[in-house]
Parts: structure tokens; C-alpha cells; sequence
């Protein structure tokens, strides 16, 4: 998105939580639209595939500060992938969704990553990985240990879920936030000024309306 | 935004319906706003003739697009069924193949559209093409001329907008006596009756312009609509709760009757009286015809049903079977995971049986179509056709019919008609679904280009909260609205589609442009990026029913006779 290539920062309204950008890739029929619909709507239904994209958001309260998320929800399909590229972009922040029962999703987040990784220098987007679907223990076909080990041998965030039992769902959602807002200290402190991993360069684009 | 944010997931959620449904009743009910054709268009032209500003660049995440969008962008707005996607096939592709007596039809066909400008100077465009697919009784046998004149659309434009104005400005007269009588009186049954008879009394006095009042003399009564169950009755396209069927329909139905028994259906009038709707009772024949799929001599109908049924059949035998191969495997898989996730809040679709169908449809479509293959959205393209062709065997609600009360043969049929008629969809849009999907791409361009001629006020309010037009409009594009819109109005717009000349490529693009100037007031409202994609991607329409797509199609054509030929006008 435009945002991402301009070299106009924006700041934060005053009183308004900073924005960040998050996109779920994966797969189809991994989970991605019910981890989103269970986090932003409280729900788990029956989804139609999604087409495109879909957007939420939703602010996440952190007690001290809080952070409002754009969420883009990706179409699993990989047809779909030129579309998917323009959602990438001005990305903050990642959650790779694989299904625990299909061996064949957990090496697709592997390449989504790769994808990523072609946008986004490595550590630029929080990036975390999600075995979604452990109410379905008993077809697992990706150990626990597996995901832990290529999340570990990437530095990701890894966790596993269940958007129908409403299992880690948050808990998710509020790590990677909580640790957007620690990257954003950090760099902060140690570099301002730097762009590595600017929060504020995300789409806050109520703060943009007055370039026009 | 807690109301638009809904189920959001891109479908027709149970608690997106839920949320939706409050604001679409205000919109519904609401005076003023429920009229959006009339003052709107006004406004639109106001706009039209008075800013010019220089076109800035935009979309710049997709630098490729643009640059294929201004190559395109001249042929495009001349388009004259060359371009990849262009539907042609209603005409040319024809199952069987070529039928003499077909081709004759279909030469016939287009120089009696043609000659529908020819035949009276002064009354062109929507009017004149209202009146004789509307009144279909009040066409007479003398249309035998033979014309090779230009088509209909090159006709002047300002007859077109003066028409197209007129029409519209009647369509806004007439909502309004209702809403006020309705806003006189809180007695809702009551004023029903007086609703009522007034259209009663429109339908008997039989004047010169029935054609515009007829298909409006429903909305009536439009505000006064009972609420629609959540999951609307998709077997029933009449949402407006109005009398069963009145004078005129009963009229239209016989029309049709006629046209269909008749030894050679003659295809140009049965697009003709197809374009403002077909009657249920016939709209699996007409479909078929409408597609091509059937021949237009009745002799012929028989065994052409038959021997395309047993051709897919063929297929099936020869092919399915390999769906579990290496080469085939990631196509069957995408389709097994997605097919249960068709419709999901509709029980029909739940059935083992039924999923079964679309999985052999989708299946053998995607082996023999490898340039694109499947890809997800086409599941939804399935299901109007399943609906429409099953709803001849059955006489109540669709939605909650149990398929294994059907015979294997009846089966078969809806299955394989289901299959050829979706085949002839999508040979006209199949550069919707190749490799980076080309042809939506241009369409959203195409859509970009032509809101920022016709509402330049909706289309800076996009740019100026960063709004990409892809980011709404590919699902648009990507399921011919189908997301966005109640099952019954799909099918509704489809027999507009399928009676249109490149209907699905080419005025889904106008009717596209029509719906989101429809919603440009809630757009306006919206002041910031996430209200206006919540918005747009959860538009209240669960309450749309045929009058609603009546409107949508009226302005939608009006556009295309503005536009389509016309690639300089009013160019910012």
C-alpha cells in the first residue's frame, strides 16, 4: 500500500492508539477468517472462503498503552497470491496459520514466509506462527514440537489454537501486540529515527488527512 | 462501525445479516433516501459538467495494473466484444454446435435490436427498450425488417440521457406518494389498503407508459415490506410481500408461455421480455435458452438435453476418477475444502448429495479448463443455476428441500445442466480467473476510471482515506456481486445478464458502478479508512428484492448508454 513507500511519517492523533497493520496468510481453510471472526466478533460460525481480503479491526487494550489493529484477512487459495502482495505491503505485523491436522498447510506457512520475507527484510514484521485447530487433537499431523522448532529456527512467535474452542485466540493477538509496542520502544530508545520497525509508519491514516 | 462490522468475512454471515439489517430497514423506509435514482443522478450529472481536474495517478501498489489499464483504457471503452472475456458464447458458442436455423435466429435477432432506435426517433433508449421488454403484450409480428444499421448504442447520447433522466425521474415520482401517505399515517394496515388499491388502480388504467409505472407499482409498497427472515427465502424473489401474482404478471407469465412453445422460440424477444425479469415457473427453459445450452426449435430441445446430459456423463466417467491423482490432486482438494463452505447457512447445501454435485461440476469445469482451472469464488457461480434448474421439481421453499426425495434421473439433469450452463458463464469471463487474474484487474480499473467520471465526490473521498478500489471491488468483480447480494437477487440480475449482450464481462462492470453510487451517501458519511472498508465490504442489502435490482439495473443501463461508447466523455 501507498503508505508504506512514503516517506511522510505520520504521527498518532493524540489520545489515539497507534495503528498496526496485520495480515493473516496460510493456506485454505486453515482458520484464518475464524481466528479473526472468533478475536474480533467474539464468534465461530461456518465461513464462506474468503475472497481477496477482509479487513477488521479492533483495538487491543495492553493495560497501560493499547494498539489498534488493521487486520487484513488473506484469501487462502494460491491463485490468489498477486492480489495477496498488496496487502503485504506496509505490513507491521504477520500471523503464519497452518492446520494441525494437515501436514501439507504447515509447509505452505513455510513458503508464505518466504514470501514475506521477499517484501520485508528478515525481523521488519513481527511474525508469528499459529497451528490453528487443536480441537482436533486427534488427526494431528504436526507435533507441537515441530512448530516450535521451525518458529524457533526463524525467530517467530509460535503458538497453537483453537478458534472454535476459543483456545490462545487472544492471547495470540495481544503477544503480537505487545510486542510491536516492545520493538517500538526499543527502537525508540536505541535509534529514533530509524525506520526498521516504525509503528507510526503503518497506515495512521487519520493523521494523513491533512496532506490533502 | 460495532453494526457494519458483521460477520465481514466476506459472505453472507448470519451476524453481518443481523447487524446489517437495522440500517438497510432506516434506508429502506426512510423518506427521502429511499428514492437514491432521482436526486442522485441529478447531482451526478451537476458534477459531471462541472469539474474537470487533472486525473492523478493512482493505485500505485499496483504499478502493472495501471499501466495495462491506460493501454487498455481506449479499447476498452469501445469495446466491441473483441476483448479476451467478452461473452460472445451467448450467441456463438452454441451446444449442439452451430445450428443453421440458430445462426438465422440469431442474425435475426441482432437487427431487430437493432432496429428497436430505428423504428421511432424520439423515443430511444430506456424508454423505448423498457417498453418493448416490458409490455411484451403490447409488441406486435411486425418487426420482420431486416436492418445492418449501428448498434443501439451508438445512439445520440443526449436522446439517451434526456430518456434515461425522464425514466428515472418518474421512477423517484412514483416512490414518493407512497412514503408520504405512509408518513401521514401510523395505521400500517390501513394505509396497506390504501397502497394497494392505488396500484390496483395504476394497473387498470392502461396508458401509454405502463412500462415504467409497471415495474415500479411494487415498490409501493416497498416501505411498508414485512421484515424478511434472516436467511431469505432464495426460492422466493418477491421480497416486497406483494400480492401473489397480479394482472400483468399473469400476462408476462402467458408471453412467455407462448414465446416458449412456440416452434422456434424467437430468442431476440424472449431477451427482450427477459431483461426486467423472467417469471419462476419459467425460468429454468428461458435460462437454458437465454445460455445457448438449448436450442430455440423445440423439436430439437429433447434430444439436445439428452445428449449433452449423457456428454457430461461421459465426462465424468472418463475423468473424475483422476482427481486423486498426483496432477489433479491440489485442484480436487481446493474444491473439497471449499464446497462445504458454499452457502453455509443454507441447508439444501448442506447435503452430502448436494456438495457431491458441485464437486463433480467444479471438478470436471477446472480438468478441462487448465488455463485457469478453479479457482475460489467460481463455487459461488455454481449455485443460481443448481437453484434454478431444481426449483422445477419443486414447488415450496428451495432452501429446505431434501434432494433424496428427487429420482436419480431429475438428479442428473439439474447436475448436468447446472454444469453446462456455468461452462457458458465462464467462457465469457475466463480471464477473471487466469493467472493473475487479468481481466478483474482491468474491471476494477475500468470501475475506478468510471466512478471518477460519474461521482467525482465518491471518488476523491476514496483517495483522500486511502481507499484502493481493489480492496472492495475484486470480490465484486471476482463473484459477479454474488457476495453481496441475497441469493434471489443474483438470480434476478442474472436474467438481465443472460438477456444483456456481454452481460457478465462487460455491463456487470456498469452495474457495479450503479451499486456503489447507490450506497454514496453512507459513503460520504464515512470519515476515515477503516469505517469506509467496514462499510464496504457489509453493504446492507438483505433486504434487496427485484424492485431494488430494477433500480440498480435501470441506472446501470442508463451508465452503459452514457459510457460504453463514449471514451471521451466527460474524461477528467
Amino acid at each position: 500500500m501507498a503508505q508504506a513507500d512514503s516517506p511522510f511519517q505520520p504521527r498518532p492523533v493524540p489520545g489515539q492508539p497507534s495503528v498496526s497493520k496485520l495480515v493473516l496468510l496460510g493456506s485454505g481453510s486453515v482458520g484464518k477468517s475464524s481466528l479473526a471472526l472468533r478475536y474480533v466478533k467474539h464468534d465461530f460460525k461456518s465461513v464462506v472462503p474468503t475472497v481477496g481480503c477482509a479487513f477488521f479491526t479492533k483495538v487491543v487494550d495492553l493495560g497501560a498503552s493499547s494498539l489498534k489493529l488493521e487486520i487484513w484477512d488473506t484469501a487462502g487459495q494460491e491463485k490468489y497470491h498477486s492480489v495477496c502482495h498488496l496487502y503485504f505491503r506496509g505490513a507491521n505485523a504477520a500471523l503464519l496459520v497452518y492446520d494441525i491436522t494437515q501436514k501439507d498447510s504447515f509447509h505452505k506457512a513455510q513458503q508464505w514466509l518466504a514470501e514475506l520475507e521477499k517484501e520485508h527484510p528478515v525481523g521488519e514484521v513481527v511474525v508469528m506462527l499459529v497451528g490453528n485447530k487443536t480441537d482436533l487433537g486427534e488427526q494431528r499431523e504436526v507435533t507441537l514440537q515441530e512448530g516450535k522448532e521451525f518458529a524457533e529456527s526463524k525467530n517467530l512467535l509460535f503458538m497453537e489454537t483453537s478458534a472454535k474452542l476459543n483456545d490462545q485466540v487472544s492471547e495470540v493477538f495481544s503477544t503480537v501486540a505487545q510486542e510491536l509496542l516492545r520493538r517500538e520502544k526499543v527502537r525508540k530508545s536505541h535509534t529514533p529515527g530509524n525506520e526498521a520497525v516504525d509503528l507510526n509508519e503503518g497506515p495512521a491514516r487519520q493523521a494523513r488527512c491533512c496532506a490533502h | 462501525m460495532a453494526t457494519a462490522l458483521g460477520g465481514g468475512l466476506g459472505g453472507w454471515g448470519s451476524a453481518h445479516i443481523q447487524d446489517g439489517a437495522p440500517r438497510s430497514w432506516e434506508r429502506v423506509t426512510g423518506g427521502g433516501e429511499a428514492a437514491w435514482a432521482g436526486p442522485q443522478i441529478t447531482g451526478s450529472w451537476g458534477r459531471l459538467a462541472g469539474h474537470r481536474r487533472p486525473r492523478r495517478p493512482t493505485n500505485q501498489a499496483f504499478p502493472g495494473a495501471r499501466a495495462m489499464a491506460a493501454d487498455n483504457s481506449k479499447q476498452f471503452w469501445k469495446r466491441s466484444a473483441k476483448l479476451p472475456g467478452s461473452i460472445q458464447p451467448v450467441y456463438g458458442a452454441q451446444h449442439p454446435p452451430l445450428d443453421p436455423r440458430l445462426t438465422k435466429n440469431f442474425i435475426k435477432e441482432r437487427s431487430k435490436v437493432n432496429t428497436v432506435p430505428l423504428k421511432s426517433k424520439k423515443a430511444s433508449s430506456f424508454h423505448e427498450f423498457a417498453r418493448n421488454t416490458s409490455d411484451a403484450w403490447d409488441i406486435g409480428d411486425d418487426e420482420e425488417e431486416d436492418f445492418s444499421s449501428p448498434s443501439f448504442q451508438t445512439l445520440n447520447s443526449k436522446v439517451a440521457l434526456a430518456t434515461a433522466a425522464q425514466v428515472l425521474e418518474n421512477h423517484s415520482k412514483l416512490r414518493v406518494k407512497p412514503e408520504r401517505s405512509q408518513s401521514t399515517t401510523s395505521d400500517v394496515p390501513a394505509n396497506y389498503k390504501v397502497i394497494k388499491s392505488s396500484s390496483d388502480a395504476q394497473l387498470s388504467r392502461n396508458s401509454s407508459d405502463t412500462c415504467l409505472r409497471n415495474p415500479l407499482h411494487k415498490q409501493q409498497s416497498l416501505p411498508l415490506r414485512p421484515i424478511i427472515p434472516l436467511v431469505a427465502r432464495i426460492s422466493d424473489q418477491n421480497a416486497s410481500g406483494a400480492p401473489p401474482m397480479t394482472v400483468r404478471e399473469k400476462t408476462r407469465l402467458e408471453k412467455f408461455r407462448q414465446l416458449l412453445s412456440s416452434h422456434n422460440t424467437d430468442l431476440d424477444e424472449l431477451r427482450k421480455c427477459s431483461w426486467p425479469g423472467v417469471p419462476r415457473e419459467v425460468r429454468p427453459v428461458t435460462w437454458r435458452l437465454l445460455s445457448g445450452y438449448l436450442p430455440a426449435n423445440t423439436e430439437r430441445r429433447t434430444l439436445t438435453l439428452q445428449r449433452k446430459r449423457e456428454e457430461y456423463f461421459g465426462f465424468i466417467e472418463q475423468y473424475y476418477d483422476s482427481r486423486n491423482e498426483e496432477h489433479h490432486q491440489d485442484t480436487y482438494r481446493q474444491i473439497h475444502i471449499d464446497i462445504p463452505r458454499t452457502n453455509p447457512l443454507i441447508p439444501l447445501f448442506q447435503q452430502p448429495l448436494v456438495q457431491e454435485i458441485f464437486e463433480r461440476i467444479l471438478f470436471i469445469w477446472a480438468i478441462r479448463h487448465p488455463a485457469s482451472g478453479y479457482v475460489q469464488g467460481i463455487n459461488d457461480l455454481v449455485t443460481p443455476f443448481f437453484v434454478v434448474f431444481l426449483s422445477e421439481y419443486v414447488e415450496e421453499d428451495v432452501e429446505n428441500f431434501d434432494v433424496t426425495t428427487l429420482s436419480q434421473d431429475m438428479l442428473r439433469s439439474i447436475e448436468a445442466d447446472s454444469f453446462w450452463c456455468m461452462s457458458k458463464l465462464l467462457d465469457g469471463i475466463q480471464d477473471n480467473y487466469t493467472f493473475a487474474q487479468p481481466g478483474i484487474q482491468k474491471k476494477v480499473k475500468a470501475l475506478e476510471e468510471l466512478v471518477s467520471r460519474i461521482d467525482e465526490q465518491v471518488h476523491n473521498h476514496f483517495r483522500r482515506y486511502e481507499v484502493e478500489y481493489l480492496q472492495f471491488a475484486f470480490r465484486w468483480m471476482n463473484n459477479l456481486l454474488m457476495r453481496e447480494l441475497p441469493l434471489r437477487c443474483t438470480i434476478r440480475l442474472w436474467d438481465t445478464y443472460q438477456s444483456e449482450p456481454e452481460g457478465f464481462s462487460h455491463f456487470h462492470l456498469y452495474v457495479c458502478a450503479a451499486f456503489l453510487i447507490k450506497w454514496r451517501k453512507e459513503i460520504l458519511d464515512e470519515e476515515d479508512f477503516q469505517g469506509l472498508l467496514m462499510l464496504l465490504q457489509n453493504l446492507p442489502t438483505i433486504h434487496w428484492g427485484n424492485e431494488e435490482i430494477g433500480l440498480l439495473l435501470a441506472e446501470a443501463y442508463r451508465l452503459k448508454y452514457m459510457f460504453a461508447d463514449a471514451p471521451n466523455h466527460y474524461r477528467r
